[in-house]
């Protein structure tokens, strides 16, 4: 209860202080919405030579990028976390965290928000229903919450691995090279799994989860019944692998070396 | 009386892996690698009672932030026993820091592009304060500091003693029965100095708060503390009264005469001071002639008396040698008489 009343607290302060950086904010949101519209025409380009893909149509794939975005927003918003080691470890703000009587990782993801990427949450949902009227989808009165569901185990998926590899820093000097990577590799969700050959489809679903986080949620709302099985697997994998990655960070604070000063 | 702090053969030792020379070492660290285990801090044990303002002193590495660190809760202690308020201050972190008030001096604890009153709002609902606590303490605080025309703008506007005066605000606002100030002074001027130094002996007077106080300004531990702990290379050396420090180590008075006759040498002032235990040094200034000898009154009338006979002198003074002077001789030659 606290912790909600103080994110609401970190929240209303962050929008007083991007409200004085107007231009600042609205470059970043041009700059994401770019972003998305390239992804978006690379994947019409591919389509403009062919009309499937291992049993799926142009739709779908669109389809299966906008509800990726929807995630991919709110763990950037929140988890955004790439400079953990740099800013945290390196320069020492990990001790000022540290004595502070809130638990360090949320004090992380309050003081490194970036709330303008929930647009993402827009998009997404506007391609999905671009989408979805191309592909005749029905939408049923239990879908929204479905939907919601799978949105917030995708984004856990997300958060865990990049919470993972941050907690690394704890132990080694140099995993900031690890997460321009994770960035890419977190991109191959968007696109069915069942394209890649069988190593890198294991890797994505039990491994580096990034499965969760596109195909296998959206294969649901596109009734895609023989992956429904992996669809409602989404909170569970989250669920899993957050609480792994909060357990690792926990014994990563116990071995924090602090900066010399 | 109860003790705030209890240290224990607290022990930190950090591992660093030592490379190999050349491309062929290179290579065989990447199969195995040399580890070294330096400790930082080695088995100290002192205590600290409630109400008291403690000094906590040391030359670069000497465990001072290790050990600092380790009090506070942000580093695990390798072995040995903390207890600080009754608590183990890493194991039970979220409770333990918020009995504690720390202020880095090098590192802010306010958010740089908001105003100061934004930060304090959000610390306030940090550490969970009820409105009637905050406002009865922190007017206090606030008025003690003379911080209130400070409070709407951005830390980022602040001067460094506008800002460190705003930290240590910051730092009491749940009034924590401890604080840690880390070189809270560190570049300040001396007005600023002296407000921030009036301030901690009232709260300290006023709420009972322990303080420990790390700083490389002597004048600050001389003005605040009693008792001195003092570091060297991760071992305690002197964990005592300060005014013993002072009596043990600086037992001399110098005298510092300034000559009228620009001829003085060294050569002609030696005799004046034969078959006594004093020795001359030269001034920071020309015709200045420093006498160091014992604090005792025979002496010290002795030496004046015949120095004044002898020659024309402009100015006299007599000062007890300082505290940085008894440091820095205790650092060089070891604790050998202490």
């Amino acid at each position: 209860m606290k912790y909600i009343q103080l994110f609401f607290q970190y929240a209303a302060q962050y929008m007083k202080t991007r409200l004085t950086y107007r231009t600042d904010m609205v470059v970043e949101i041009l700059s994401d919405l770019m972003s998305q519209a390239v992804n978006f025409v690379f994947i019409l380009l591919v389509f403009g030579h062919t009309t499937m893909i291992s049993g799926w149509s142009r739709e779908e794939i669109i389809f299966i990028y906008g509800f990726f975005l929807v995630p991919f927003a709110i763990f950037g918003a929140f988890f955004n976390i790439w400079d953990f080691n740099e800013r945290y470890i390196v320069k020492g703000e990990m001790d000022r965290i540290l004595t502070r009587p809130i638990h360090s990782l949320f004090q992380i993801v309050l003081e490194r928000m970036e709330l303008e990427s929930l647009f993402g949450v827009i998009t997404g949902i506007a391609v999905m229903l671009y989408a979805g009227s191309l592909l005749d989808l029905q939408i049923a009165w239990y879908d929204p919450f479905v939907f919601v569901l799978l949105v917030l185990g995708g984004a856990l998926v997300y958060a865990s691995i990049f919470v993972l590899i941050a907690s690394i820093s704890f132990w080694s000097d140099s995993p900031t090279s690890i997460m321009p990577m994770m960035y890419n590799i977190g991109n191959y969700g968007r696109y069915p799994v069942n394209i890649y050959n069988n190593v890198i489809r294991f890797v994505l679903t039990w491994i580096l989860p990034f499965a969760f986080v596109g195909v296998y949620p959206a294969a649901y709302f596109l009734g895609r019944e023989d992956w429904y099985m992996y669809a409602f697997l989404t909170p569970v994998i989250g669920l899993v692998f957050f609480a792994f990655s909060i357990f690792m960070w926990n014994v990563g604070v116990t071995k924090y070396r602090g900066a010399g000063n | 009386m109860e003790n705030m702090i209890e240290v224990k053969e607290l022990r930190k030792e950090f591992k660093s892996h030592s490379s190999r020379s050349g491309l062929k070492g290179a290579f065989r660290d990447l199969l195995t690698r040399n580890y070294k285990v330096v400790p930082a801090v080695k088995d100290i044990s002192f205590s600290v009672k409630r109400g008291e303002m403690v000094g906590y002193i040391g030359e670069n590495g000497a465990g001072k932030s290790t050990s600092i660190k380790m009090l506070t809760g942000i580093l695990t202690p390798t072995s040995g026993t903390v207890r600080v308020n009754g608590m183990d201050p890493h194991k039970e972190r979220e409770e333990f820091v918020r009995s504690i008030g720390v202020v880095f001096g090098q590192r802010s604890q306010l958010w740089w592009d908001i105003a100061v009153q934004e930060s304090f709002r959000l610390l306030k609902k940090v550490y969970n304060v009820p409105d009637d606590v905050y406002h009865a303490h922190m007017n206090h605080v606030i008025e003690s500091l003379d911080i209130a025309p400070l409070l709407d703008k951005p830390v980022r506007k602040l001067s460094l003693g506008q800002r460190m005066r705003c930290e240590l605000a910051a730092a009491l606002l749940h009034n924590p029965p401890l604080l840690f100030l880390d070189e809270p002074t560190i570049g300040l001027d001396v007005l600023v100095k002296l407000k921030i130094r009036k301030f901690l002996k009232e709260i300290n007077a006023k709420y009972n708060t322990t303080v420990l106080l790390t700083t490389h300004d002597l004048s600050d531990i001389e003005a605040l503390c009693e008792r001195v702990v003092m570091l060297d290379e991760g071992q305690i050396i002197y964990d005592g009264q300060l005014s013993s420090l002072r009596s043990n180590w600086g037992e001399g008075k110098q005298i510092e005469f300034q000559f009228a006759d620009t001829a003085v040498t060294k050569e002609i002032l030696q005799p004046l001071l034969a078959e006594m235990d004093a020795a001359w040094t030269p001034g920071d200034r020309e015709n200045v002639w420093i006498a160091n000898v014992l604090n005792e009154e025979h002496v010290i009338s002795e030496v004046i008396g015949r120095v004044v006979a002898a020659h024309k002198i402009t100015d006299l003074k007599v000062h007890e040698i300082s505290i940085e002077d008894i440091i820095r001789n205790i650092y060089e030659e070891g604790m050998t008489n202490g």
